[in-house]
């Protein structure tokens, strides 16, 4: 009645981390039952080395599976609010009619097929490099590990996922939707302006770039969330190169990219779409597309950086540990370092990235004209 | 003076394309008050749009103040919205998270008008200037549409349905204080509607029907905004 499938199914930014956390959960936890099915197989000399792998399987997947997760249930908390506040008017007016919250919130539970469809696609994916990955843990004489469906994995990382967030979602409606009728009815923007505001002398492009980060304060966090997950995930993946092998260092790079790059076009898609009718509005008055990207965009270039700053650190962080706590027994693997190379270089990517989002989505805003909404 | 010949405006949408202006002809004369009358889909909203410049028009010529706007770059007809015209929306298109004062800012702004509370007075909302618009009523949130054009101190204001959305003595307050700050300042107005009342208050009145011009005529007996029916 209030989401449609194909709303659903729109979500392709959660679909590809949760598809992303599966894959790498898929062919690690796959190992790791199978791995430990053939232990009494294992030697005492390589005993270490396959402590270590079977340390590494249960990491990797808590940490990427664990960050992943996290990613996903904030980019669906942040979906269901633009949701709600994109078609407030609706929803506000189906409460007046007297259709009670819950009846409402329970038709966001398919906001949780993005997530089926993901975990699927991840799941398949991961269960058919598998055997790269097991010839590649095997390095270093370990027994063989045969290849096993463990059915129990299916319901874990498919199905139990796309129940819960869709539970999730529904429960997200639910916060999202309560205000009164009439205020939804108003606009929740609206409402949410915050508390009254004095006069300002700052010159009024000023004044309004810090408006529309004041009123957006959840898009600040989603642009510097974006940016803390293209900081981390890019340097993660170019530092694993060291611990990993070539296959594993590929997969995680190939996963990083997409993630940094997923997260990135989710953030300027969502700026765009919050900021169109500003820009529309402006450009009607006669302020140029410049002036309106500027006035408009420009302000989230500091939670941006402030996020890769904070990724940067995170990922430090998380690697100095991973790193100390998985081959601490294990001779002849390098001391974790920070790269400042590999810093630079992902710093000057994102700087470079971000400028081009920058430019090409005022661009797009600036394609709508008042006209539009003026129809609406 | 606003002057269109013979213009022309369509719509794609897929493979159809809709005729929306057949071939308008007109003049506005200087610091008139000019209403475009018609019924909904006549094409009077897309023809405020191609005058003020907020639109190319796709055949004939349009000239305002001397300037052809069929002859400019999108980049040019920003540049001349940004120097001649204001702008009051039907829905009025306020900022959400300016107040009042923020929102006239966005039009002085641009004229470089520092005097641009004299605006917000002017429309009687000097008191609530630190107010937000959710926190308006309708006349009030367009009274500081009104402001936020006028601060730009525009040559010509267009004004599309701008009581479309308010009750009859909101609507007649609003047209009440344009009337008589574009009989102060003398700038040009146009404006659409399809209230035939609104229409006995314009010096010219143009009557669109199906994209064309059906009928223009000098109004010799102006009403003010308390003497039109509604």
């Amino acid at each position: 009645m209030t989401v449609g499938l194909k709303d659903g199914l729109k979500l392709l930014g959660i679909a590809v981390m949760s598809g992303c956390a599966v894959f790498v959960c898929t062919f690690f936890l796959n190992f790791y039952l199978d791995a430990l099915a053939v232990r009494d197989a294992v030697s005492a000399d390589l005993m270490p080395l396959y402590e270590a792998q079977l340390l590494t399987a249960k990491l990797v997947c808590a940490i990427s599976g664990g960050c992943l997760l996290a990613v996903s249930v904030v980019l669906l908390a942040f979906y269901v609010k633009l949701y709600v506040d994109a078609h407030a008017r609706q929803l506000g007016l189906l409460k007046a009619m007297g259709y009670s919250d819950l009846r409402i919130a329970v038709g966001f539970w398919v906001f949780g097929s993005s997530v089926l469809v993901g975990c699927a696609v991840g799941f398949g994916g991961g269960y058919a490099v598998s055997p790269l990955i097991y010839d590649a843990m095997g390095d270093g004489g370990l027994p063989e590990i045969p290849l096993t469906f463990h059915g129990e994995l299916l319901a874990l990382l498919v199905l139990l996922p796309a129940a819960a967030f869709s539970a999730l979602a529904v429960l997200a409606a639910l916060l999202r939707l309560r205000p009164s009728a009439l205020s939804l009815m108003r606009g929740r923007e609206a409402i949410s302006g915050g508390g009254r505001a004095g006069s300002s002398d700052r010159p009024f492009l000023r004044e309004l770039r810090a408006a529309t980060l004041k009123s957006k304060k959840s898009l600040v966090f989603f642009v510097a969330f974006a940016s803390f997950c293209f900081a981390s995930m890019m340097q993660m993946s170019f530092s694993m190169r060291d611990y990993a092998n070539e296959i594993m260092g590929a997969i995680i790079f190939c996963i990083g990219i997409v993630l940094a790059g997923t997260a990135l076009i989710l953030a300027f898609t969502s700026l765009a779409a919050a900021n169109a009718r500003t820009v529309a509005v402006m450009k009607a008055h006669g302020y140029t597309l410049a002036e309106c990207g500027r006035a408009v965009l420009g302000g989230y270039r500091i939670p941006a950086y402030c996020g890769f700053a904070v990724g940067t650190a995170y990922q430090y962080g998380l690697m100095k540990l991973m790193i100390d706590t998985i081959f601490r027994d294990m001779p002849d693997v390098p001391a974790y370092r920070f790269e400042t190379v590999v810093f630079l270089i992902v710093l000057a990517v994102f700087a470079v990235l971000f400028e081009l989002a920058m430019g090409y989505f005022t661009l797009r805003m600036g394609k709508t004209s008042a006209r539009v909404f003026a129809a609406e | 003076m606003i002057r269109a010949e013979n213009v022309v405006k369509n719509y794609t949408n897929g493979k159809t394309v809709a005729s929306v202006l057949k071939g308008v002809s007109l003049e506005i004369g200087q610091g008139e008050l000019a209403v475009i009358l018609g019924a909904s889909g006549s094409g009077k909203s897309t023809l405020l749009s191609v005058l003020s410049g907020l639109e190319p028009a796709d055949g004939g010529t349009v000239t305002v103040f001397g300037e052809e706007l069929t002859a400019m770059t999108e980049k040019e007809r920003t540049d001349f919205r940004k120097r001649t015209v204001g702008f009051v929306f039907q829905q009025y298109f306020l900022l959400p998270h300016l107040t009042v004062e923020g929102n006239v800012k966005l039009g002085a702004n641009l004229a470089g008008n520092r005097d641009y509370m004299r605006e917000i007075a002017a429309v009687g909302l000097e008191e609530k200037r630190g107010r937000r618009p959710a926190e308006l009523s309708g006349g009030e949130q367009q009274r500081v549409s009104i402001a936020r054009a006028l601060a730009k101190e525009p040559r010509a204001l267009f004004l599309d349905e701008p009581t479309g959305a308010l009750d009859e003595e909101t609507g007649r307050n609003v047209l009440d204080h344009l009337l008589r700050l574009q009989k102060e300042r003398g700038f040009t107005a146009v404006m659409v509607t399809h209230n035939p009342a609104v229409a006995e208050l314009g010096d010219t009145v143009i009557r669109m029907n199906s994209g064309k011009i059906a009928e223009t005529y000098r109004n010799t007996a102006k009403k003010s905004a308390y003497e039109i029916g509604w």
